[in-house]
């Protein structure tokens, strides 16, 4: 299995996908803060709000989380070097876990760096627009701890969705919507589903920071169930994975 | 339609023999039937074209000898197991579907030390086979910046990394210039002269006559004939004859 988890992070490593992913989480976590940030200054003294606002780096850090989990499967179907890797490891459950582990691993460090630069970048911009910062310290650290915890969680997921759907762009533009739309519909209860909103794993991994404590699910609660939906998603996508012939 | 088997020749070694045993192997998808009750084995230290027209079925054989497909009924084995039984299938078989299963973004030497860390095999030997397809010098290069004929050759690299004792390919000299072609014939054969196996799928007939010991045609998922090369042309008749009678005119 060692070797199996350094031949995944050779992979990471050895082409622009990574880093790629890396820049555009980090551009969009500076520019979602600072929009944020110029909100009406009476309603960002709200903790709450700020929360929110600082909480975008854990939001964007579980999307690209799961597109890198994702990218992990369908890149190497797009570019056919699926099929040495599965010549040479035919066990295919090995090759999930070692992506799910390693795809968690790098995640989990897209995960605190995105909420350390958005509670950094979100806390300047307030501090430069007079608004007073009213997060304790039990706040950042579970802000830059949710991301990195739900992040890594993210990127177990993506695999998942990537063994389940296989072709690069729908599982990406999928994971895109589900996270950017879908979400958003049903836990804003446009749709009548009441509360069911909070146990989606996009909130649940909102949740794990602190966030929208009337609405979301507590911290401890949200942690569990989306490492339901990580274990469940990677098993559902090495099954699917392991039974499908490959071209 | 005849069967030109060759009775000196039995196509059905027993299993221990057989390098490579494929069993009334029959695949579908859907309606389409790729491969038909094909059977026929390879043995150590032979060079087997595995021949036929376009959309014959010898992709699909290959990749459900190598696992990457499931069988319909009949199976397919590798030293006497399903590919995926073998305990350290990359030192046993080296096999290359695809002239460009690539990353294009990834470096050659890259590509190798990511099968290297998964076959667990030393790096060092990351450097044996680059040098013996003289890809040493383009190692870093982006595999996007090679042409066909570098693919191919960085495919057998790769197939080569767990110095392997069957090697199967898919149409390895496309795209190789004539040095090219001439070089893989000779390695080739002194592969097989160490007692190890070649499987080799061709629809280059001319170049085949000239590497390979035995021939497996096959043609719309049936096999048309197997046996040894020069029998199979003792009348005189060219390889190119021999299958053009066998496999029909072009449809």
């Amino acid at each position: 299995m060692r070797d199996q988890l350094r031949s995944e992070l050779i992979k990471l490593r050895t082409t622009r996908t990574t880093l790629g992913l890396f820049a555009a989480m980090a551009g969009l976590v500076v520019l979602a803060v600072i929009l944020h940030s110029l909100l009406p200054a009476e309603s960002l003294d709200d903790p709450s709000n700020q929360l929110t606002i600082l909480g975008r780096g854990e939001f964007l850090a579980a999307l690209f989380a799961g597109l890198l989990g994702a990218m992990s499967v369908t890149a190497e179907i797009r570019h056919g070097t699926i099929r040495p890797t599965f010549i040479v490891t035919p066990q295919r459950g090995r090759v999930v876990v070692a992506k799910v582990w390693v795809s968690v691993l790098v995640g989990a460090a897209f995960g605190l760096v995105a909420g350390a630069l958005a509670a950094a970048v979100g806390s300047a911009v307030l501090g430069t627009r007079g608004v007073e910062i009213t997060l304790d310290a039990g706040d950042h650290i579970g802000l830059v701890v949710g991301s990195t915890v739900a992040a890594g969680l993210w990127a177990a997921i993506g695999v998942g969705v990537g063994g389940v759907v296989r072709n690069q762009v729908p599982a990406l533009v999928g994971i895109c919507a589900w996270l950017l739309f879908v979400e958003g519909l049903l836990a804003g209860d446009l749709l009548g589903l009441g509360t069911v909103g909070r146990y989606l794993p996009g909130m649940a991994a909102s949740a794990i920071s602190g966030q929208e404590p009337g609405t979301l699910l507590a911290p401890g609660v949200g942690l569990v169930l989306l490492a339901g939906y990580a274990v469940a998603a990677a098993l559902i996508g090495g099954v699917a994975l392991s039974r499908h012939d490959i071209d | 339609m005849m069967n030109q088997v060759d009775e000196h020749e039995p196509t059905d070694i027993d299993a221990d023999d057989a390098v490579a045993r494929i069993r009334s192997l029959t695949k579908r998808f859907g309606q389409l039937v790729a491969v038909e009750d094909l059977t026929f084995s390879l043995q150590a230290g032979t060079i087997t074209g595995f021949l036929g027209p376009n959309g014959a079925g010898k992709t699909t054989t290959l990749r459900v000898l190598l696992g990457l497909a499931e069988p319909t009924a009949g199976d397919a084995l590798v030293f006497g197991r399903r590919y995926r039984d073998l305990g350290d299938p990359a030192h046993r078989v080296g096999a290359v579907l695809e002239s460009n299963d690539f990353h294009p973004g990834r470096s050659a030497r890259d590509h190798l030390r990511v099968l290297a860390a998964a076959a667990e095999v030393a790096p060092t030997r990351v450097e044996d086979v680059l040098a013996l397809v003289a890809l040493e010098d383009a190692a870093d290069r982006r595999v996007r910046t090679y042409s066909l004929g570098m693919r191919q050759r960085l495919g057998l690299a790769m197939a080569l990394l767990g110095d392997p004792e069957l090697l199967i390919l898919d149409e390895p000299g496309n795209g190789l210039d004539p040095a090219g072609v001439r070089w893989l014939r000779g390695f080739l054969r002194r592969f097989a002269e160490q007692g190890r196996t070649v499987l080799v799928s061709s629809h280059l007939l001319a170049e085949a006559a000239q590497t390979v010991d035995r021939v497996v045609i096959i043609d719309r998922g049936r096999l048309v004939t197997t046996g040894r090369l020069d029998q199979l042309t003792a009348g005189g008749a060219t390889l190119e004859d021999v299958f053009l009678d066998l496999t029909g005119p072009v449809s």
